[in-house]
């Protein structure tokens, strides 16, 4: 069981989450044409990194916020937790 | 229309549970708050009001896991710039519906969306800690937290430190659920239900 730290509520237990996938995947830009093959990656082609790794959690029962975690997939250390208007370095 | 409350068909009162042989000041104490107006005020993303200005029923809006409160309401902290009200002045929505204005605020009754459950004596946390993941030993007279009971999603709202005091809020669809969840491990202790 991980121990979250929400930069909302504080340190919470895995329980009250909910994993969100890849944090570092930006989506296209809104009235821009894009080919399929473009689309195709955005929605669905994710790596999987071994290693240090930031990701999406939702507090879905707690503040009900998203926010980002930068986690290292192998030991599952969490390194730092921010809002998702801030960067993780 | 006719008001049933969410546990009206399971919440019996009596003694429960190990409750031969102990001072009744010893049982824990269950029991349900209802005919209470909940509503729920969201500031918008957008919105540059300043919340500081905001005063319910002369309560301000509290911060990050606090609540604030008086004889008749409670405010408690949900989220970022998000509040859960519940008052017994049933006219408070509509005037609170004057005060916030309806571009910076969402202002939404749920008096009939929420069970309360309330639970009084020493082993409260005993039973907070059987089903909640919450570190309980950090929360304080005036904090609130939402978390899980048994997977159930539920808010917690510390009242009182003498008496040990709390409310248990869920969704009134899961409220039979949370209450059995509730009630189940305070049989071990033995229980009041008021």
């Amino acid at each position: 069981m991980l121990n979250i730290k929400c930069p909302y509520c504080g340190d919470r237990s895995q329980k009250e989450f909910a994993y969100g996938g890849d944090g570092t995947i930006i989506r296209p830009e809104l009235n821009k044409d894009i080919s399929d093959e473009k689309w195709d990656e955005f929605v669905y082609l994710r790596k999987s990194p071994r290693g240090k790794h930031i990701e999406l959690w939702h507090h879905i029962a707690g503040c009900r916020q998203w926010f980002k975690v930068q986690r290292d997939t192998v030991t599952h250390e969490i390194f730092k937790t921010a809002k998702m208007n801030e960067e993780i370095k | 229309m006719t008001h049933i409350s969410p546990l009206n068909f399971i919440h019996k009162n009596g003694k429960f549970g190990d409750y031969k042989e102990k001072s009744e000041n010893d049982l824990l104490k269950v029991s349900e708050i209802n005919k209470l107006l909940i509503f729920q005020i969201a500031k918008f993303k957008n919105s540059k009001f300043d919340i500081s200005k905001i005063k319910v029923d002369n309560l301000n809006l509290p911060s990050s896991l606090k609540s604030s409160s008086n004889s008749n309401t409670r405010i408690l902290w949900l989220g970022p710039d998000n509040w859960l009200v519940f008052s017994s002045n049933l006219d408070l929505i509509t005037k609170e519906k004057k005060q916030l204005s309806e571009i910076d605020f969402a202002i939404t009754d749920i008096s009939h969306s929420r069970t309360i459950i309330e639970l009084e004596g020493d082993l409260v946390d005993e039973v907070l800690k059987k089903g909640c993941p919450l570190d309980i030993n950090s929360f304080k007279i005036g904090d609130c937290a939402n978390s899980v009971y048994n997977g159930i999603t539920v808010t917690v709202d510390f009242i009182s430190e003498d008496p040990k005091k709390i409310r248990i809020f869920g969704l009134r669809s899961f409220g039979e659920s949370l209450y059995h969840s509730i009630t189940d491990a305070c049989l071990e202790f033995g229980f009041v239900a008021k």
